[in-house]
Protein backbone atom coordinates (compact mmCIF):
# COMPACT_ATOMS: atom_id res chain seq x y z
CA UNK A 1 0.00 0.00 0.00
CA UNK A 2 1.09 3.38 -0.97
CA UNK A 3 2.11 5.49 2.00
CA UNK A 4 -0.13 8.83 1.97
CA UNK A 5 2.86 10.84 2.57
CA UNK A 6 6.38 9.89 1.30
CA UNK A 7 9.40 12.66 1.83
CA UNK A 8 12.71 11.35 -0.76
CA UNK A 9 15.77 13.45 1.10
CA UNK A 10 14.29 16.49 1.46
CA UNK A 11 17.42 18.67 3.04
CA UNK A 12 17.39 22.79 4.04
CA UNK A 13 20.06 25.18 4.47
CA UNK A 14 19.75 28.42 5.81
CA UNK A 15 22.86 30.44 4.81
CA UNK A 16 25.57 28.34 6.22
CA UNK A 17 23.73 25.87 8.66
CA UNK A 18 22.10 23.21 7.61
CA UNK A 19 18.95 22.49 9.71
CA UNK A 20 17.23 19.35 7.44
CA UNK A 21 20.20 16.80 6.31
CA UNK A 22 18.57 13.94 3.80
CA UNK A 23 15.38 13.17 5.42
CA UNK A 24 13.21 10.56 4.70
CA UNK A 25 9.92 9.73 5.66
CA UNK A 26 6.74 8.25 5.15
CA UNK A 27 3.27 8.32 6.58
CA UNK A 28 0.50 5.61 6.08
CA UNK A 29 -3.15 7.04 5.36
CA UNK A 30 -5.17 7.20 9.10
CA UNK A 31 -1.84 7.18 11.17
CA UNK A 32 -0.35 9.49 13.73
CA UNK A 33 3.47 9.11 13.23
CA UNK A 34 4.97 11.03 16.44
CA UNK A 35 8.03 13.18 15.94
CA UNK A 36 10.34 13.76 18.79
CA UNK A 37 13.08 16.50 18.88
CA UNK A 38 14.43 18.89 21.22
CA UNK A 39 14.61 22.71 20.49
CA UNK A 40 16.43 23.36 17.18
CA UNK A 41 16.49 20.02 15.94
CA UNK A 42 14.95 21.22 12.44
CA UNK A 43 11.25 19.46 13.22
CA UNK A 44 9.56 22.56 12.91
CA UNK A 45 11.08 23.43 9.85
CA UNK A 46 10.24 20.32 8.24
CA UNK A 47 7.15 20.62 9.23
CA UNK A 48 6.29 23.97 7.76
CA UNK A 49 8.31 22.23 4.25
CA UNK A 50 5.63 20.00 4.14
CA UNK A 51 2.74 22.48 4.63
CA UNK A 52 4.54 24.46 1.34
CA UNK A 53 5.73 27.48 4.49
CA UNK A 54 9.43 27.11 3.84
CA UNK A 55 10.73 25.86 0.45
CA UNK A 56 13.39 23.10 0.49
CA UNK A 57 16.83 23.38 -0.72
CA UNK A 58 16.45 19.82 -2.09
CA UNK A 59 14.65 16.44 -2.39
CA UNK A 60 11.04 15.27 -2.83
CA UNK A 61 7.77 15.51 -1.29
CA UNK A 62 4.89 13.33 -2.60
CA UNK A 63 1.20 13.49 -1.00
CA UNK A 64 -1.02 10.60 -2.25
CA UNK A 65 2.23 10.09 -4.53
CA UNK A 66 1.75 13.28 -6.33
CA UNK A 67 4.86 15.78 -5.86
CA UNK A 68 3.93 18.92 -4.05
CA UNK A 69 6.94 20.27 -2.95
CA UNK A 70 6.53 23.50 -5.46
CA UNK A 71 3.11 23.82 -4.90
CA UNK A 72 1.67 26.79 -2.57
CA UNK A 73 0.40 25.89 0.55
CA UNK A 74 -3.33 27.17 -0.06
CA UNK A 75 -3.53 24.17 -2.74
CA UNK A 76 -1.80 21.26 -0.69
CA UNK A 77 -4.91 20.35 1.59
CA UNK A 78 -2.45 20.40 4.48
CA UNK A 79 -3.24 22.66 7.69
CA UNK A 80 -0.28 23.54 10.06
CA UNK A 81 -1.59 24.04 13.78
CA UNK A 82 0.76 25.77 15.78
CA UNK A 83 1.35 25.58 19.61
CA UNK A 84 -0.58 28.40 20.25
CA UNK A 85 -4.24 28.05 19.05
CA UNK A 86 -4.11 31.55 17.24
CA UNK A 87 -7.82 32.03 17.19
CA UNK A 88 -8.86 34.66 14.97
CA UNK A 89 -9.93 37.29 17.72
CA UNK A 90 -12.24 39.14 15.52
CA UNK A 91 -14.69 35.81 15.28
CA UNK A 92 -16.18 33.94 17.79
CA UNK A 93 -16.10 30.40 17.94
CA UNK A 94 -18.32 29.09 15.57
CA UNK A 95 -17.44 31.59 12.68
CA UNK A 96 -13.27 30.35 13.77
CA UNK A 97 -14.15 27.19 13.12
CA UNK A 98 -16.45 28.49 9.72
CA UNK A 99 -13.29 29.80 8.76
CA UNK A 100 -11.70 27.19 5.83
CA UNK A 101 -15.31 26.65 4.65
CA UNK A 102 -15.80 30.17 4.23
CA UNK A 103 -13.39 30.35 2.11
CA UNK A 104 -14.16 27.68 0.09
CA UNK A 105 -17.33 29.49 -0.57
CA UNK A 106 -19.40 26.57 0.59
CA UNK A 107 -23.44 27.10 0.94
CA UNK A 108 -24.81 28.71 4.47
CA UNK A 109 -26.52 25.14 5.21
CA UNK A 110 -23.46 23.37 4.51
CA UNK A 111 -21.15 24.99 6.70
CA UNK A 112 -23.65 25.20 9.21
CA UNK A 113 -23.93 21.71 9.25
CA UNK A 114 -20.40 21.09 9.38
CA UNK A 115 -19.11 23.26 12.40
CA UNK A 116 -22.29 22.02 14.15
CA UNK A 117 -21.01 18.27 13.83
CA UNK A 118 -17.28 19.34 14.60
CA UNK A 119 -18.77 21.43 17.45
CA UNK A 120 -20.29 18.66 19.14
CA UNK A 121 -17.44 16.14 18.56
CA UNK A 122 -15.63 18.86 20.67
CA UNK A 123 -18.14 19.42 23.28
CA UNK A 124 -18.11 22.85 22.73
CA UNK A 125 -21.86 23.51 21.33
CA UNK A 126 -22.36 25.67 24.04
CA UNK A 127 -19.54 28.26 23.51
CA UNK A 128 -20.39 28.61 20.06
CA UNK A 129 -21.02 32.23 20.53
CA UNK A 130 -18.05 33.11 22.32
CA UNK A 131 -15.27 35.30 21.42
CA UNK A 132 -11.76 33.76 21.80
CA UNK A 133 -10.60 35.72 25.07
CA UNK A 134 -13.88 34.34 26.36
CA UNK A 135 -11.98 30.74 26.40
CA UNK A 136 -9.85 29.04 28.34
CA UNK A 137 -6.30 27.30 26.96
CA UNK A 138 -7.55 24.18 26.47
CA UNK A 139 -11.37 24.83 24.76
CA UNK A 140 -9.30 27.70 22.33
CA UNK A 141 -7.20 24.38 21.57
CA UNK A 142 -10.35 22.49 20.53
CA UNK A 143 -11.30 25.48 18.40
CA UNK A 144 -8.10 24.92 16.69
CA UNK A 145 -8.51 21.76 15.89
CA UNK A 146 -12.35 21.69 14.39
CA UNK A 147 -10.97 24.74 12.57
CA UNK A 148 -8.70 22.44 10.92
CA UNK A 149 -10.31 19.53 10.70
CA UNK A 150 -13.48 20.69 9.79
CA UNK A 151 -12.04 21.66 5.91
CA UNK A 152 -10.89 17.97 6.00
CA UNK A 153 -7.38 18.10 5.08
CA UNK A 154 -5.53 15.04 3.89
CA UNK A 155 -3.29 15.59 6.51
CA UNK A 156 -2.56 17.67 10.19
CA UNK A 157 0.70 18.92 10.66
CA UNK A 158 0.54 19.75 14.79
CA UNK A 159 4.00 21.48 16.12
CA UNK A 160 3.80 20.72 19.85
CA UNK A 161 -0.12 21.31 20.12
CA UNK A 162 -0.26 20.81 23.18
CA UNK A 163 2.96 22.20 24.55
CA UNK A 164 1.06 25.47 26.09
CA UNK A 165 -1.48 24.09 28.54
CA UNK A 166 -1.17 22.49 31.77
CA UNK A 167 -0.92 18.64 32.47
CA UNK A 168 -4.73 18.04 32.89
CA UNK A 169 -5.76 20.09 30.06
CA UNK A 170 -3.25 18.52 28.38
CA UNK A 171 -3.74 15.05 29.38
CA UNK A 172 -7.84 15.73 28.42
CA UNK A 173 -6.35 17.31 25.11
CA UNK A 174 -4.20 13.97 24.15
CA UNK A 175 -7.47 11.98 24.78
CA UNK A 176 -9.80 13.83 23.06
CA UNK A 177 -7.01 13.92 19.70
CA UNK A 178 -7.31 10.16 20.11
CA UNK A 179 -10.80 9.81 19.65
CA UNK A 180 -11.13 12.58 17.03
CA UNK A 181 -8.52 10.55 15.03
CA UNK A 182 -10.15 7.58 15.37
CA UNK A 183 -13.65 8.86 14.52
CA UNK A 184 -12.70 11.39 11.29
CA UNK A 185 -9.86 8.77 10.32
CA UNK A 186 -6.98 11.17 10.15
CA UNK A 187 -3.55 11.45 9.39
CA UNK A 188 -1.60 13.35 11.45
CA UNK A 189 2.36 14.09 11.84
CA UNK A 190 2.25 14.99 15.68
CA UNK A 191 5.65 17.25 16.87
CA UNK A 192 6.44 17.07 20.49
CA UNK A 193 9.63 17.16 22.94
CA UNK A 194 7.69 14.82 25.57
CA UNK A 195 8.33 10.78 25.24
CA UNK A 196 5.73 9.88 26.95
CA UNK A 197 3.21 12.39 24.61
CA UNK A 198 5.02 10.87 21.69
CA UNK A 199 4.23 6.95 22.73
CA UNK A 200 0.55 7.86 23.39
CA UNK A 201 -0.18 9.73 20.24
CA UNK A 202 1.56 8.44 17.74
CA UNK A 203 0.74 5.17 16.10
CA UNK A 204 4.72 4.87 14.94
CA UNK A 205 7.59 7.42 16.11
CA UNK A 206 10.32 9.54 14.62
CA UNK A 207 12.92 11.14 16.30
CA UNK A 208 14.56 14.04 14.82
CA UNK A 209 18.07 15.22 16.22
CA UNK A 210 20.53 18.11 14.25
CA UNK A 211 18.66 17.48 11.48
CA UNK A 212 18.75 13.67 11.04
CA UNK A 213 15.67 12.00 11.14
CA UNK A 214 15.44 7.85 12.45
CA UNK A 215 11.62 6.75 11.51
CA UNK A 216 11.68 3.61 13.77
CA UNK A 217 9.67 0.33 12.40
CA UNK A 218 7.62 -0.10 15.17
CA UNK A 219 6.92 1.54 18.59
CA UNK A 220 8.84 -1.70 20.28
CA UNK A 221 12.35 -0.88 17.87
CA UNK A 222 11.60 2.93 19.55
CA UNK A 223 12.02 1.30 22.92
CA UNK A 224 14.83 -1.15 22.49
CA UNK A 225 16.86 1.48 21.10
CA UNK A 226 19.34 2.98 23.57
CA UNK A 227 19.15 6.00 22.32
CA UNK A 228 15.98 6.90 22.52
CA UNK A 229 15.74 8.06 26.06
CA UNK A 230 12.74 5.28 26.86
CA UNK A 231 15.24 3.11 28.92
CA UNK A 232 16.64 6.39 30.67
CA UNK A 233 13.10 6.85 31.35
CA UNK A 234 12.14 3.15 32.67
CA UNK A 235 14.95 3.16 34.90
CA UNK A 236 14.36 6.50 36.67
CA UNK A 237 10.86 5.33 37.43
CA UNK A 238 12.03 2.10 38.39
CA UNK A 239 14.68 3.68 40.82
CA UNK A 240 11.70 5.78 42.92
CA UNK A 241 10.86 3.87 45.84
CA UNK B 1 1.27 39.70 56.48
CA UNK B 2 -1.79 41.91 58.22
CA UNK B 3 1.12 45.01 57.82
CA UNK B 4 1.80 43.91 54.41
CA UNK B 5 -2.33 44.18 53.86
CA UNK B 6 -2.49 47.38 55.26
CA UNK B 7 0.26 49.03 53.52
CA UNK B 8 -0.80 47.84 50.39
CA UNK B 9 -4.18 49.81 50.93
CA UNK B 10 -2.83 52.76 51.78
CA UNK B 11 -1.01 52.77 48.90
CA UNK B 12 -3.91 52.09 46.56
CA UNK B 13 -5.60 54.92 49.18
CA UNK B 14 -3.03 57.31 48.03
CA UNK B 15 -2.96 56.38 44.39
CA UNK B 16 -6.75 57.02 44.29
CA UNK B 17 -5.91 60.48 46.45
CA UNK B 18 -3.49 61.22 44.08
CA UNK B 19 -5.20 60.19 40.87
CA UNK B 20 -8.38 62.45 41.79
CA UNK B 21 -6.46 65.19 42.79
CA UNK B 22 -3.75 65.72 39.61
CA UNK B 23 -6.52 63.94 36.87
CA UNK B 24 -10.27 64.40 38.03
CA UNK B 25 -10.18 67.65 39.95
CA UNK B 26 -8.83 70.37 37.60
CA UNK B 27 -10.98 68.54 34.82
CA UNK B 28 -14.08 68.66 36.91
CA UNK B 29 -13.59 72.09 38.18
CA UNK B 30 -12.82 73.46 34.56
CA UNK B 31 -16.39 71.82 33.78
CA UNK B 32 -17.97 73.11 36.68
CA UNK B 33 -16.77 76.42 36.26
CA UNK B 34 -17.69 76.35 32.55
CA UNK B 35 -21.79 74.95 33.38
CA UNK B 36 -21.76 77.89 36.19
CA UNK B 37 -20.06 80.61 33.97
CA UNK B 38 -22.69 79.38 30.53
CA UNK B 39 -25.64 79.50 33.23
CA UNK B 40 -25.25 82.86 34.04
CA UNK B 41 -24.17 82.32 37.55
CA UNK B 42 -20.60 83.63 37.79
CA UNK B 43 -18.60 85.49 35.54
CA UNK B 44 -18.18 89.71 35.67
CA UNK B 45 -20.85 90.36 32.89
CA UNK B 46 -23.38 87.63 34.32
CA UNK B 47 -26.27 88.91 35.32
CA UNK B 48 -27.81 85.95 36.82
CA UNK B 49 -29.18 82.43 36.30
CA UNK B 50 -30.73 81.87 33.03
CA UNK B 51 -31.39 79.35 30.31
CA UNK B 52 -31.05 81.41 27.28
CA UNK B 53 -27.43 80.18 26.13
CA UNK B 54 -28.20 76.80 26.01
CA UNK B 55 -31.20 77.37 24.57
CA UNK B 56 -29.39 79.47 21.88
CA UNK B 57 -26.73 76.43 21.62
CA UNK B 58 -28.92 73.42 21.28
CA UNK B 59 -31.09 75.08 19.28
CA UNK B 60 -29.44 77.37 16.18
CA UNK B 61 -27.52 75.50 14.03
CA UNK B 62 -23.82 76.87 14.77
CA UNK B 63 -22.64 74.21 17.17
CA UNK B 64 -23.99 71.57 15.64
CA UNK B 65 -22.80 72.85 12.00
CA UNK B 66 -19.51 72.89 13.74
CA UNK B 67 -19.66 69.66 15.90
CA UNK B 68 -20.45 67.84 12.41
CA UNK B 69 -18.03 69.62 10.21
CA UNK B 70 -15.04 68.31 12.81
CA UNK B 71 -16.72 64.90 12.77
CA UNK B 72 -16.47 64.48 9.01
CA UNK B 73 -12.82 66.02 9.05
CA UNK B 74 -11.93 64.01 11.98
CA UNK B 75 -13.30 60.32 10.32
CA UNK B 76 -11.87 61.45 7.22
CA UNK B 77 -8.60 62.36 7.69
CA UNK B 78 -8.77 58.92 10.05
CA UNK B 79 -9.99 56.96 7.44
CA UNK B 80 -7.35 58.27 4.84
CA UNK B 81 -4.27 57.80 7.66
CA UNK B 82 -5.89 54.18 8.47
CA UNK B 83 -5.82 53.06 4.37
CA UNK B 84 -2.06 54.78 3.91
CA UNK B 85 -0.98 53.25 7.20
CA UNK B 86 -1.88 49.39 6.30
CA UNK B 87 -0.62 49.78 3.18
CA UNK B 88 2.75 51.46 4.58
CA UNK B 89 3.16 48.99 7.47
CA UNK B 90 1.82 45.44 5.74
CA UNK B 91 4.18 46.25 2.25
CA UNK B 92 6.98 47.77 4.44
CA UNK B 93 6.97 45.11 6.90
CA UNK B 94 10.44 43.84 7.03
CA UNK B 95 11.74 47.46 6.70
CA UNK B 96 9.78 49.42 9.23
CA UNK B 97 11.64 46.50 11.68
CA UNK B 98 15.30 47.08 11.12
CA UNK B 99 16.97 49.26 8.95
CA UNK B 100 16.99 53.11 8.26
CA UNK B 101 12.77 52.85 7.70
CA UNK B 102 12.54 52.12 11.33
CA UNK B 103 14.28 55.19 12.29
CA UNK B 104 13.11 57.87 9.47
CA UNK B 105 9.37 56.58 10.54
CA UNK B 106 9.62 58.47 13.75
CA UNK B 107 10.92 61.94 12.14
CA UNK B 108 7.72 62.74 11.14
CA UNK B 109 6.53 62.54 14.88
CA UNK B 110 8.94 65.53 15.99
CA UNK B 111 6.83 68.15 13.87
CA UNK B 112 4.58 70.26 15.91
CA UNK B 113 0.64 70.79 14.43
CA UNK B 114 1.30 74.38 13.68
CA UNK B 115 4.91 73.30 11.51
CA UNK B 116 2.99 70.94 9.39
CA UNK B 117 -0.03 73.22 9.10
CA UNK B 118 2.66 75.88 7.98
CA UNK B 119 4.08 73.09 5.64
CA UNK B 120 0.56 72.40 4.01
CA UNK B 121 -0.04 76.18 3.43
CA UNK B 122 2.84 76.88 1.25
CA UNK B 123 2.43 73.06 -0.15
CA UNK B 124 -1.26 73.42 -1.12
CA UNK B 125 -2.21 77.30 -1.74
CA UNK B 126 -3.28 79.05 -4.63
CA UNK B 127 0.61 80.47 -4.59
CA UNK B 128 2.10 77.52 -2.77
CA UNK B 129 4.75 75.16 -4.65
CA UNK B 130 2.64 72.62 -6.40
CA UNK B 131 0.61 75.40 -8.17
CA UNK B 132 4.01 76.92 -9.07
CA UNK B 133 5.56 73.07 -10.40
CA UNK B 134 1.71 72.73 -12.03
CA UNK B 135 1.97 76.46 -14.03
CA UNK B 136 5.59 75.50 -14.87
CA UNK B 137 4.46 71.87 -16.22
CA UNK B 138 2.16 74.16 -17.98
CA UNK B 139 -1.36 72.39 -15.92
CA UNK B 140 -2.52 75.43 -15.55
CA UNK B 141 -2.47 78.81 -16.83
CA UNK B 142 -3.02 81.20 -13.79
CA UNK B 143 -3.23 81.41 -10.07
CA UNK B 144 -6.23 80.53 -10.37
CA UNK B 145 -6.53 78.03 -12.18
CA UNK B 146 -5.29 75.99 -9.26
CA UNK B 147 -8.08 74.21 -7.24
CA UNK B 148 -8.62 75.77 -3.67
CA UNK B 149 -7.49 73.36 -0.75
CA UNK B 150 -6.32 76.13 2.05
CA UNK B 151 -9.43 77.82 4.08
CA UNK B 152 -12.21 75.57 1.31
CA UNK B 153 -15.37 74.78 1.91
CA UNK B 154 -14.21 71.06 2.08
CA UNK B 155 -11.71 71.20 4.67
CA UNK B 156 -8.97 69.54 2.02
CA UNK B 157 -6.00 71.35 3.57
CA UNK B 158 -6.99 70.40 7.30
CA UNK B 159 -7.49 67.16 6.35
CA UNK B 160 -4.55 66.64 4.49
CA UNK B 161 -2.24 67.99 7.36
CA UNK B 162 -4.17 65.79 9.64
CA UNK B 163 -3.51 63.07 7.47
CA UNK B 164 0.31 63.51 7.63
CA UNK B 165 -0.12 63.99 11.52
CA UNK B 166 -1.26 61.16 12.58
CA UNK B 167 -0.64 58.62 9.95
CA UNK B 168 2.98 58.02 11.57
CA UNK B 169 1.27 56.99 14.42
CA UNK B 170 -0.31 54.54 12.63
CA UNK B 171 2.39 52.87 11.11
CA UNK B 172 4.20 52.37 13.94
CA UNK B 173 1.10 51.10 15.78
CA UNK B 174 0.32 48.27 12.77
CA UNK B 175 4.03 47.72 12.41
CA UNK B 176 4.51 47.00 16.45
CA UNK B 177 0.94 45.51 16.45
CA UNK B 178 2.28 43.12 13.42
CA UNK B 179 4.67 41.28 15.56
CA UNK B 180 2.96 41.24 19.19
CA UNK B 181 -0.09 40.14 17.49
CA UNK B 182 1.97 37.39 16.02
CA UNK B 183 0.04 38.27 12.53
CA UNK B 184 2.88 36.12 10.22
CA UNK B 185 1.46 32.68 12.11
CA UNK B 186 -2.00 34.21 11.34
CA UNK B 187 -1.03 34.13 7.96
CA UNK B 188 0.44 31.25 7.75
CA UNK B 189 -2.08 29.38 9.34
CA UNK B 190 -4.75 30.76 6.71
CA UNK B 191 -2.90 29.89 3.87
CA UNK B 192 -2.95 26.46 5.03
CA UNK B 193 -6.60 26.55 5.39
CA UNK B 194 -6.71 27.85 1.63
CA UNK B 195 -6.76 31.38 2.65
CA UNK B 196 -5.58 33.31 -1.16
CA UNK B 197 -3.42 36.40 -0.56
CA UNK B 198 -6.63 38.51 -1.15
CA UNK B 199 -8.37 36.45 1.74
CA UNK B 200 -5.53 36.34 3.72
CA UNK B 201 -5.48 40.86 3.61
CA UNK B 202 -9.08 41.10 4.03
CA UNK B 203 -10.38 38.76 6.87
CA UNK B 204 -7.51 38.22 8.67
CA UNK B 205 -4.44 41.00 8.18
CA UNK B 206 -6.96 43.71 8.40
CA UNK B 207 -9.75 42.65 10.35
CA UNK B 208 -7.17 41.32 13.21
CA UNK B 209 -4.64 44.87 13.17
CA UNK B 210 -7.97 47.14 13.28
CA UNK B 211 -9.80 45.10 16.43
CA UNK B 212 -6.45 45.73 18.13
CA UNK B 213 -5.90 49.41 17.28
CA UNK B 214 -9.82 50.20 17.10
CA UNK B 215 -9.53 52.02 20.98
CA UNK B 216 -6.54 54.36 19.69
CA UNK B 217 -8.20 54.50 16.55
CA UNK B 218 -11.43 56.01 18.14
CA UNK B 219 -9.04 57.94 20.56
CA UNK B 220 -7.87 59.87 17.24
CA UNK B 221 -10.86 60.52 15.81
CA UNK B 222 -11.53 62.27 19.29
CA UNK B 223 -8.61 63.91 19.04
CA UNK B 224 -8.86 65.48 15.08
CA UNK B 225 -11.62 66.59 16.33
CA UNK B 226 -10.38 68.61 19.11
CA UNK B 227 -7.59 69.71 17.15
CA UNK B 228 -7.24 73.26 17.22
CA UNK B 229 -3.62 74.93 15.24
CA UNK B 230 -4.61 73.08 12.35
CA UNK B 231 -8.07 74.53 11.41
CA UNK B 232 -7.29 77.83 13.27
CA UNK B 233 -4.86 78.41 10.18
CA UNK B 234 -6.03 76.40 7.35
CA UNK B 235 -9.47 76.57 7.91
CA UNK B 236 -12.64 78.65 6.83
CA UNK B 237 -14.87 81.18 9.31
CA UNK B 238 -17.61 79.04 8.19
CA UNK B 239 -18.09 76.13 9.06
CA UNK B 240 -15.46 76.29 11.44
CA UNK B 241 -14.48 72.99 13.85
CA UNK B 242 -15.65 72.77 17.00
CA UNK B 243 -11.99 74.12 18.79
CA UNK B 244 -11.89 77.30 17.00
CA UNK B 245 -15.67 77.47 17.25
CA UNK B 246 -15.24 77.39 21.26
CA UNK B 247 -12.19 79.76 21.41
CA UNK B 248 -13.50 82.61 19.01
CA UNK B 249 -16.53 82.27 21.22
CA UNK B 250 -14.81 82.81 24.72
CA UNK B 251 -11.34 84.71 24.16
CA UNK B 252 -11.96 86.70 20.83
CA UNK B 253 -14.15 90.21 20.35
CA UNK B 254 -17.29 89.84 21.68
CA UNK B 255 -17.26 88.89 25.73
CA UNK B 256 -21.03 88.82 25.89
CA UNK B 257 -20.51 85.16 23.62
CA UNK B 258 -18.38 83.96 26.69
CA UNK B 259 -21.06 81.53 28.14
CA UNK B 260 -22.35 80.46 25.04
CA UNK B 261 -18.81 79.42 24.39
CA UNK B 262 -18.57 77.48 27.84
CA UNK B 263 -21.58 76.16 26.79
CA UNK B 264 -20.74 74.74 23.61
CA UNK B 265 -17.36 73.08 25.14
CA UNK B 266 -19.72 71.32 28.01
CA UNK B 267 -21.81 69.84 25.32
CA UNK B 268 -19.11 69.26 22.92
CA UNK B 269 -17.54 66.87 25.78
CA UNK B 270 -20.68 65.54 26.76
CA UNK B 271 -21.48 64.71 23.40
CA UNK B 272 -17.89 62.97 22.86
CA UNK B 273 -18.97 61.12 26.20
CA UNK B 274 -22.24 60.08 25.30
CA UNK B 275 -20.39 58.63 22.30
CA UNK B 276 -17.88 56.77 23.84
CA UNK B 277 -20.60 55.34 26.42
CA UNK B 278 -22.38 53.60 23.58
CA UNK B 279 -18.98 52.55 22.21
CA UNK B 280 -18.44 50.77 25.76
CA UNK B 281 -21.94 49.38 26.18
CA UNK B 282 -22.00 47.74 22.57
CA UNK B 283 -18.51 46.39 23.53
CA UNK B 284 -17.06 47.08 26.97
CA UNK B 285 -13.81 44.38 25.94
CA UNK B 286 -12.87 47.20 23.86
CA UNK B 287 -11.53 49.06 26.72
CA UNK B 288 -9.79 46.24 28.66
CA UNK B 289 -6.33 45.63 28.46
CA UNK B 290 -5.22 42.36 27.20
CA UNK B 291 -4.66 40.90 30.50
CA UNK B 292 -7.74 42.25 32.31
Amino acid sequence: MQPLLHIQNLSKTFGNERVLADVNLHLAQHKVLSLLGSSGSGKTTLLKIIAGLEQPSSGEIFLNETEISQQPPQNRNIVYLYQEALLFPHFNVYENIAFGLRLKKQSNQAIKEKVQQMLHYLDIEKHAEKMPNQLSGGQKQRVSFGRAMVVEPKLLLLDEPFGALDSNTRQKMQSLFIKLVEQLKISALFVTHDLKEAIIMGDSIGKIQKGKLIQYESKQAFFEDETSGVKNEVDFWKGIK
Amino acid sequence: MGLRFNNKMNNSKLFKGLFLAIVVLPVASGLVYAFLFSLGIIGVLNKGFHWDVWQTVLFDKPFWVSFGYSLYVALLSVAISLSVALTIALSWQKKLQKGLLSNVIYLPLCFPATVMAFFSFQLLAKSGLLSRIGYQLGFIKEINDFPVLIKDAYGMGIIFTSVLLITPFFIILFSNLYQSEKIASYVNLAKTLGASNRQILQKVMVPILLKRASITIYLFVIFVMGSYEVPLLLGRQNPQMISVAVLQKIQRFNLYDMPQGYAMSMLYVLLIMLILLIIYIKNSNLFKTQNS
